[in-house]
C-alpha cells in the first residue's frame, strides 16, 4: 500500500510538472509566434501595392498614410489570421462551440477584450512599428506591467513592493530603448511612434486582464478564434471606414486592393497564420500557468520581435534598416528581467530548485 | 446544448469530487461525437480550471493500468464563478 501511494505520489508531481513545463513552452512559443507575424505583416506592408501607398506620389494625406494605411494592415492580418482561426476550428470539430460560446456571457467577455485588444490596440501597434520602426516591439511588450496595474485597479489583484519594482525596470528599460533613436539616423517620428506603442501595451495590459476571466472557461482555440474575428470585422466595419471618411478616400476600394493585391496578400496570409499562434498560445499560457506568469513569458516578444525583424527582413528579404542598436537588445533583455520580476519572486526558482533536489 | 468546456465545469457545480473518467461517464450521451472528447483534453481543460481557480484538486491515486487519476471539485467560490458566467 506504502508502495502504490508512493508511486501515485510521484505519477502525480510527474503530470503537475509535465502540465506547468507545457503552459512555461506554450507561453514562450506566444512570443516567437508574436515576433514572425510582425516580421511578416511589415514585409507585407512594403510589398505590391502599399510600396505605392507609402511613396511620394500616392495621392494619400499624411492621415492616412499614418492611421488609414495601419488600420488597413492591422486588418488584413486579423482577417487572414481569422480565416486560420475558423478553418483549424472547423478541422479540430470546435466551430459549432464557438457559436454556442460567442453568445454567452465568458463569450462577449471575449469579444470585449478583443475589441480592445484588436483594432485598438493592433492599430496603435502598426501605427507605431511604422512611425518607429522594430524600437515599438519593445515598448509594446511593456503590456504585462500595465496589465498589472490594471489588474490592480479594475479586478483588485494583488500588486506588491517587488511587481511594481519590475515595473520600475521596465520602465527604464524603455527609456534606454528611446535613447537609442536620438541618434543621426533615428526615425522621424520616433515618440509619436513609441507613443502608439505605449498606447498598444495599455490596451494589450487591458486585454490581458479581461481575457483572463473568458479564457479560463473558454477552449484557447475557441476564444481566440472570437478574437480574430471579432477583431477583423470591427477593423473593416468601424476603423477603416472611419480613417477613409476622415482621409476622403473610398474605404471599399482600398480594402478591395488589398485584398487583390496578390503580391502583398500572400505575406498577410503568412503573417496572419503567426498572429494566429502568438495570441492563440498566448491565451492558453497564460490559462495553462496563470496570467502572471504566461503574459512574462510572453513578454519575452520584446526581445522576439526585434530579432525577427532583423532575421527576416534584414537578413532573409536583405532590408536594411533593421539592424538593433547594442543598447536596444541590452534593453530589451533588462525588460524581460523587469517583467519576470512582476511575475515572480526570482528567489523563488532557487527555492524551488532545492526543494527538487 | 452547451459548449463542451462549459459542460465540463458545470459538472463539477453539483459539489462531488470528479476523475476524467467521471467527467466523460456524464456528458457521454451528448458529447461522444466530439473530437475534443478525449482523456488528454478534458484532463487538460481541468487542470486549466483549477490552474485558474476554479476547481482544486480532491485527491489522486492510480488506477487499474497504474495510471494516475486526479479527483477535482469545485470549492464554494469557484462553484460561484461558475453559476455566474454559465447560466442552465
Amino acid at each position: 500500500m506504502g508502495s502504490n501511494n508512493q508511486a501515485a505520489m510521484a505519477a502525480k508531481k510527474k503530470l503537475a510538472a509535465d502540465f506547468l513545463r507545457k503552459g512555461v513552452i506554450t507561453a514562450v512559443l506566444s512570443g516567437m509566434f508574436y515576433g514572425t507575424y510582425t516580421a511578416f505583416m511589415t514585409y507585407a506592408m512594403s510589398m505590391g501595392i502599399w510600396s505605392t501607398w507609402y511613396g511620394e506620389n500616392s495621392g494619400l494625406s499624411a492621415f492616412a498614410v499614418m492611421f488609414l494605411l495601419s488600420a488597413l494592415g492591422a486588418a488584413a492580418t486579423d482577417t487572414c489570421s481569422a480565416g486560420w482561426a475558423l478553418g483549424i476550428a472547423t478541422f479540430k470539430g470546435k466551430i459549432g462551440d464557438f457559436f454556442r460560446c460567442i453568445k454567452t456571457k465568458p463569450g462577449m467577455v471575449m469579444v470585449g477584450a478583443a475589441v480592445i485588444g484588436g483594432p485598438i490596440a493592433s492599430t496603435c501597434y502598426v501605427v507605431g512599428l511604422q512611425q518607429a520602426g522594430s524600437l515599438v516591439v519593445p515598448i509594446s511588450a511593456l503590456c504585462p506591467a500595465i496589465g498589472a496595474i490594471l489588474g490592480r485597479i479594475l479586478f483588485k489583484q494583488e500588486l506588491n513592493a517587488r511587481m511594481m519594482l519590475g515595473i520600475f525596470i521596465c520602465l527604464v528599460a524603455s527609456f534606454m530603448i528611446g535613447l537609442t533613436g536620438l541618434g543621426d539616423d533615428a526615425p522621424a517620428n520616433l515618440f509619436l511612434g513609441l507613443f502608439f506603442g505605449l498606447l498598444a501595451a495599455f490596451g494589450w495590459g487591458l486585454e490581458g486582464c479581461v481575457a483572463g476571466y473568458g479564457t479560463s472557461m473558454i477552449d484557447p482555440e475557441i476564444g481566440i478564434t472570437i478574437r480574430q474575428v471579432t477583431s477583423s470585422l470591427s477593423n473593416l466595419i468601424i476603423l477603416v471606414p472611419l480613417f477613409s471618411m476622415i482621409s476622403g478616400v473610398n474605404p471599399v476600394s482600398m480594402i478591395a486592393a488589398t485584398f487583390t493585391d496578390a503580391t502583398s496578400l500572400i505575406w498577410f496570409v503568412v503573417a496572419g497564420f503567426g498572429s494566429y499562434f502568438g495570441f492563440m498560445l498566448w491565451y492558453k499560457g497564460n490559462a495553462m500557468c496563470g496570467a502572471a506568469l504566461g503574459m512574462s513569458c510572453n513578454g519575452m516578444f520584446s526581445f522576439w520581435g526585434p530579432f525577427f525583424c532583423w532575421l527576416i527582413l534584414g537578413i532573409m528579404f536583405g532590408r536594411s534598416g533593421w539592424t538593433i542598436p547594442p543598447i536596444a537588445w541590452a534593453a530589451a533583455v533588462i525588460m524581460v528581467i523587469g517583467i519576470f520580476t512582476i511575475a515572480m519572486n526570482p528567489l523563488d526558482l532557487f527555492k524551488k530548485q532545492s526543494e527538487g533536489a | 446544448m452547451k459548449p463542451l468546456n462549459y459542460a465540463i465545469l458545470k459538472h463539477f457545480t453539483n459539489g462531488k469530487e470528479s476523475c476524467v473518467e467521471d467527467v466523460m461517464a456524464a456528458l457521454k450521451d451528448q458529447y461522444s461525437t466530439f473530437k475534443a472528447f478525449n482523456k488528454a483534453d478534458i484532463l487538460n481543460a481541468l487542470m486549466t480550471a483549477e490552474a485558474n481557480g476554479l476547481l482544486e484538486e480532491a485527491r489522486f491515486d492510480l488506477d487499474d493500468a497504474g495510471e494516475v487519476r486526479v479527483y477535482f471539485r469545485a470549492h464554494e467560490e469557484g462553484m460561484a464563478t461558475i453559476n455566474k458566467y454559465i447560466k442552465d
